[in-house]
């Protein structure tokens, strides 16, 4: 009888614990891979949850996450679980499942740790898990070790063409292909030269004052402008030829000159016994241009007959020829410098 | 030859008429030893009916120089010593109240003359100067409600100390503008200076003798204004003029940095006015370059702005206009 009675008792207490566990909400149980952790390695923590299907919950402890920090420190900032953990969720049945927490864990103190209870919160409902104990052990470093020396260099793997072009080349690429063009063009000229000779410039042909004076006074002739009626253009250009042979020959700037600053020139010149037939020119020419004066034929084929003489009796001799050489040389510099001047 | 007739009896009638430049030169050189210029110029501006800005030293005859000439033309002639406590009212005059009369009554100022010499004339404040130039251009003031036409011919002659700038009220560049020479003097030659103490130190000088009147002056002045100007030359004007405003495009880059503005119009007409008036004194009835050129300083050289550049440098308007006339083409 008492056997009997003792066996009911245990079964109703078996069905009463039975019971109690399915009854039970929430539960949660904390579990580590290791007791001992080597200071700076990583190892899990395992928190299993065991709910009702379709109630959602969180660990209190990561419920404030500070995500710029990455981990969340207990046991006094001593060990810290890092916030990149994971969650499985498998079904147990009968309307129950179970979350898998694998918390990643790590130390930089060497002792011994309890671990906090680990509070599951699900609605009005929540669960602790167990207390946990590890040790955090040092690694052990002696001065006897053997510090290793820096590896070297290691060669890229794979090497291209460019990896054996030196960096000079690299760096001034441009200099190198500006001297293989240079070569090329050498080479290209001396081929040239060889077959027949490089283009030639050609060089304006040089013509003297004189010749340039007489050919312009030759002209003006043909162009008949005093017979025209023409005569204040006719003595124009008679002038301005006189002015630009004085310059091209004598280097006088007989241009920007009057008639007076000529004659004053030509008086204090060698070429003074020549200075009346220039008078004769420039004072019936300012008669006509400025005075409305209409010379006579006579003026206009005196004054003509005097250019031509005045140019051909300044031709330089032999013995003068360097020395206006020089002259002409330095109108010429001069007409190139103002015509550089007037094209900038 | 064949003249045209115009220039042919343009000729003879200056001729005729052009006597008077002799005596007045050898008139004036009688009083004046020297500065020759400066009596040519007063002339100028007396054909044209123009004014001169005189600079130089003082004692270099210049209020001598406008004296006698004003005696030459039997011409009255009045002088303003410009001081900074000068009013317009003591140049062009005021009205005063008569207690005979019991009413007020114009009294002229000294600018009503033929002849005016305004000596210092940058001594005085801005109003008093313009009260001048005003009456220099319009050739008339204004008295209270009465307006009065001044006496022609009408010639101002300023004068300006270059050395004492002290204390003084400058001409605005706008103003100088008006003057249509500016005459720059300078000290006579050895020569010239024991002349001048020789003639100062004889005693009393035999009186002076006009050779022409004031009404003779206005009729020459019309034969100035009928000496030919060809085309030619007015190009040659309006180069020279353009020169100082564009330098660079007649080959005078280095100018360009030099010339911070250049010459006016009111430049060309003078230029052209002055021309026509030295040909006359040369006694030739058309303008040819060389009367350009002649004039070209004096009508140039106060309506050329310089920079500080030239400043700095130490380069005068003057050798700024001899560049332009060594480089602009002459007709």
């Amino acid at each position: 009888m008492n056997k009997v009675r003792s066996a009911l008792i245990f079964i109703s207490l078996f069905l009463l614990g039975w019971f109690n566990s399915f009854s039970a909400p929430i539960q949660v149980s904390a579990r580590l891979d290791s007791v001992n952790l080597l200071m700076g390695n990583l190892m899990t923590l395992h928190l299993e949850v065991v709910q009702n299907e379709g109630t959602k919950g969180q660990f209190k402890i990561f419920s404030n996450i500070d995500p710029s920090r990455g981990f969340v420190p207990v046991c006094g900032d001593s060990v810290e679980l890092r916030t990149d953990y994971t969650v499985d969720t498998s079904s147990l049945g009968s309307g129950k499942i179970q979350l898998n927490y694998s918390v990643p864990v790590q130390a930089f103190d060497s002792g011994t740790y309890t671990l906090p209870q680990f509070v599951y919160i699900s609605g009005n409902d929540s669960a602790a898990s167990n207390h946990l104990t590890f040790n955090v052990v040092p690694v052990n470093v002696t001065a006897e070790d053997e510090i290793s020396p820096f590896a070297p260099v290691a060669e890229p793997d794979g090497k291209k063409f460019y990896d054996w072009v030196p960096d000079w080349i690299i760096d001034f690429w441009w200099v190198f292909i500006i001297i293989v063009l240079a070569i090329c063009l050498l080479l290209w000229a001396m081929n040239k030269y060889k077959k027949g000779g490089l283009p030639q410039i050609l060089s304006k042909p040089v013509i003297s004052p004189w010749d340039e004076a007489l050919s312009a006074l030759s002209n003006l002739k043909e162009r008949k402008l005093w017979e025209q009626g023409m005569e204040k253009e006719y003595f124009t250009e008679l002038t301005d030829i006189l002015r630009v042979y004085l310059f091209k020959r004598f280097g006088i700037n007989a241009m920007e000159m009057t008639t007076r600053q000529i004659m004053d020139i030509i008086y204090a010149s060698d070429f003074k016994d020549k200075k009346d037939y220039v008078r004769q020119i420039l004072n019936v020419a300012d008669f006509v241009k400025f005075a409305k004066v209409r010379p006579l034929p006579a003026d206009s084929i005196s004054a003509y007959d005097n250019a031509v003489k005045f140019v051909k009796e300044t031709i330089p001799q032999e013995s003068d020829n360097a020395k206006d050489k020089n002259n002409s040389e330095v109108a010429e510099e001069k007409i190139n410098s103002e015509e550089g001047g007037k094209e900038r | 030859m064949n003249d045209t007739v115009n220039i042919r009896e343009l000729n003879d009638l200056i001729a005729s008429k052009s006597s008077f430049v002799s005596m007045i030169r050898s008139g004036m050189d009688r009083r004046i030893i020297g500065q020759k210029h400066l009596v040519d110029s007063l002339l100028i501006a007396l054909l044209c009916n123009g004014h001169v800005l005189l600079e130089g030293v003082p004692g270099l005859a210049k209020t001598l120089a406008i004296k006698t000439l004003a005696s030459l033309v039997a011409a009255k002639y009045s002088r303003i010593q410009f001081t900074p406590d000068l009013l317009p009212a003591d140049v062009i005059g005021t009205l005063i109240y008569s207690v005979k009369n019991e009413s007020f009554e114009v009294k002229k100022g000294p600018i009503f003359a033929n002849f005016v010499l305004a000596d210092e004339i940058n001594r005085a404040p801005a109003k008093v100067q313009s009260a001048l130039l005003e009456a220099m251009q319009e050739r008339q003031v204004t008295i209270g409600e009465q307006t009065f036409k001044l006496d022609d011919p009408f010639l101002v002659m300023a004068t300006q100390n270059p050395i004492e700038q002290e204390g003084t009220y400058p001409l605005p560049e706008a103003q100088t503008d008006r003057f249509l020479l500016k005459v720059v003097i300078g000290y006579p030659n050895k020569e010239e200076e024991k002349s001048i103490i020789r003639q100062n130190i004889v005693g009393e000088l035999d009186p002076i003798v006009s050779v022409i009147k004031p009404s003779e002056i206005i009729e020459v002045q019309k034969i100035v204004e009928k000496i030919y100007i060809d085309e030619k030359i007015e190009n040659y004007i309006v180069d020279i003029v353009f020169a100082t405003r564009e330098p660079s495009k007649y080959g005078l880059k280095d100018l360009a940095s030099i010339i911070s503005y250049g010459a006016s119009p009111r430049a060309s007409i003078s230029l052209a006015l002055a021309s026509r008036a030295y040909a006359f004194l040369q006694g030739r009835g058309y303008v040819i370059p060389e009367d350009v050129r002649a004039v070209c300083h004096d009508v140039m050289r106060h309506r050329i702005g310089l920079s500080y550049e030239a400043e700095a440098n130490n380069i005068s308007a003057d050798e700024v206009i001899t560049a332009i006339l060594d480089k602009v083409a002459v007709p």
